[in-house]
């Protein structure tokens, strides 16, 4: 700018224009500045109303979509002038979020608490048993062999041998498994269907009971199986089977201890052969070890 | 009848009709597209009517071009008027005072260099925003006219300088762009505004 002005200096009034020397000028000024007043005049007199109102509502809609395109304009180079500021904005914003779902999360696992709960109340009301419940952390991590990490430890009062059960829809609490080693805050729990968990259980049959020995299958190609039962027990499909809680009752220092009797396990699914002795069924686990997202530990059995 | 007197009236009727739809243009341009940063809009007819002042009084016949120059500000302030709801010939008399008052000054006094129309536009941006306040306000300008002055008319007329040298030397690069500097001073040819 500087250049350009330093090589073409402006000269509006060089010494041979022509000066305007006449009043005509003003003369006109004078005569549009009446017009003007009169104009002023008329449209305080209200006359001029109408003639603006026409003209107003014509130019209306262009008029319109100018200022809409101004404010666009303005709008974008406000948001190029205070990225920053909206930068900041987003980062607060986004955090906002974050809390907000973290809330959320914590009122649907208070929901799901809720419905642990209460399944809990229903269980302690039917059984003489003191519960904690624990959620699931870990499932089995490999085949070989059949364990649950749960979110309960020593400190909740858990212990090696308690019993831990579980429920499903339509089906009665029963058992998961057997608590096998124990941390201030978590457990490992060996499930029933491993091949390496036997529990004494009892045949539920014709007002009377026979006891026998429940083994987890799972590595054996089944589930659970019956065995060491009188051959002589007339074993039909869909017989209850349940925990004798015998170590239990016997108070003996063993890994099972804690097992108390009653404790549903299944009904028998198939008989199978038996020997000269004993006769053998496979059963129906009324709980699926692997399905349980939530146990409970029988803590005591009511004494 | 003369064959070459009827063209001339159409011409001029014409050409003055080219010159009320530019103006209307340009005022619609000042009250829709124009930003108004904290309520205040640049007036873009203002500086322009006041550096045609200034350019048409260094052009030939600058009485002729002096005369288009207030029939803009007449135009324009009128087109002003109709398409921002102020009093239909406020805005037109505004620019006419403040064109006549810079008129008189500039051609009275020898100013050069960029500082004309900058100087032309304060005066006359004061003088334009004094006559619609004691069209609007009469009664604020008379009781308080330091507050009002402050509040009003300064940053307005400062808003109006940012405009000032760009609209200037566009104008003067279309009245003297395509002609050589000799013929500036010439009276032969016309303008192009």
């Amino acid at each position: 700018m500087r250049d350009y002005l330093d090589t073409r200096p402006i000269k509006l009034r060089a010494e041979h224009l022509s000066l305007p020397t006449s009043r005509r000028p003003f003369v006109l000024a004078l005569l549009l500045g009446l017009i003007a007043g009169s104009l002023l005049f008329l449209d305080r007199q209200g006359l001029l109303a109408p003639a603006r109102t026409v003209f107003q509502e014509t130019i209306s809609p262009v008029a319109q979509r100018l200022t809409r395109l101004r404010d666009s304009a303005a709008d974008f180079w406000a948001g190029i002038q205070h990225i920053h500021h909206l930068r900041e904005e987003n980062a607060y914003l986004r955090e906002q979020i974050g809390d907000l779902r973290a809330d959320l999360i914590a009122r649907e696992r208070v929901l799901v608490e809720n419905t642990w709960l209460r399944q809990q109340l229903s269980i302690q009301s039917r059984q003489p048993w003191e519960l904690v419940g624990a959620e699931v952390v870990v499932n089995s991590p490999d085949a070989g062999r059949r364990v649950m990490t749960i979110a309960c430890g020593y400190e909740e009062g858990v212990r090696v041998g308690m019993a831990v059960i579980g429920q499903t829809d339509m089906e009665p609490a029963a058992l998961v498994g057997i608590v096998e080693e124990v941390a201030p805050h978590t457990a490992k729990v060996l499930l029933m269907t491993d091949s390496g968990c036997q529990v004494s259980a009892r045949v539920l049959h014709d007002g009377t009971s026979t006891l026998g020995l429940v083994q987890g299958q799972w590595q054996l190609g089944s589930r659970l199986r019956l065995e060491q039962l009188d051959r002589e027990i007339p074993l039909t499909i869909g017989q209850v089977v349940v925990t004798a809680g015998l170590t239990s009752v016997l108070m003996l220092p063993l890994p099972m201890s804690y097992v108390p009797d009653g404790i549903p396990i299944g009904t028998i699914e198939t008989l199978l052969e038996s020997d000269d002795l004993t006769q053998f069924a496979e059963l129906r686990p009324y709980v699926d070890p692997d399905q349980v997202r939530y146990v409970w530990i029988v803590l005591n059995h009511g004494d | 009848m003369d064959s070459a007197q009827p063209r001339r009236l159409e011409e001029h009727l014409t050409y003055e009709l080219l010159l009320v739809l530019a103006m209307a243009a340009l005022a619609l341009v000042q009250v829709t597209l124009l930003p108004n940063p904290l309520g205040f809009s640049p007036a873009l007819l203002l500086v322009l009517v006041i550096c045609r002042v200034l350019l048409a009084i260094g052009l030939p016949y600058p009485d002729k071009e002096v005369a288009v120059a207030f029939r803009w500000a007449f135009y324009g302030g009128v087109a002003l008027d109709l398409f921002s709801a102020s009093p239909i010939g406020s805005h037109a008399l505004a620019l006419l005072v403040a064109a006549t008052i810079v008129f008189a000054i500039a051609r009275t006094f020898r100013v050069e260099g960029p500082l004309l129309p900058l100087v032309s536009v304060l005066v006359g941006g004061v003088a334009y925003e004094l006559c619609l306040a004691l069209v609007y306000n009469p009664a604020v300008i008379m009781h308080d006219w330091p507050t009002y002055t402050l509040v009003v008319v300064v940053p307005s007329v400062l808003l109006s300088l940012i405009l000032t040298l760009p609209l200037f030397f566009a104008l003067r690069w279309l009245a003297y762009g395509r002609r050589s500097p000799a013929n500036d001073t010439g009276r032969s040819g016309t303008p192009y505004l």
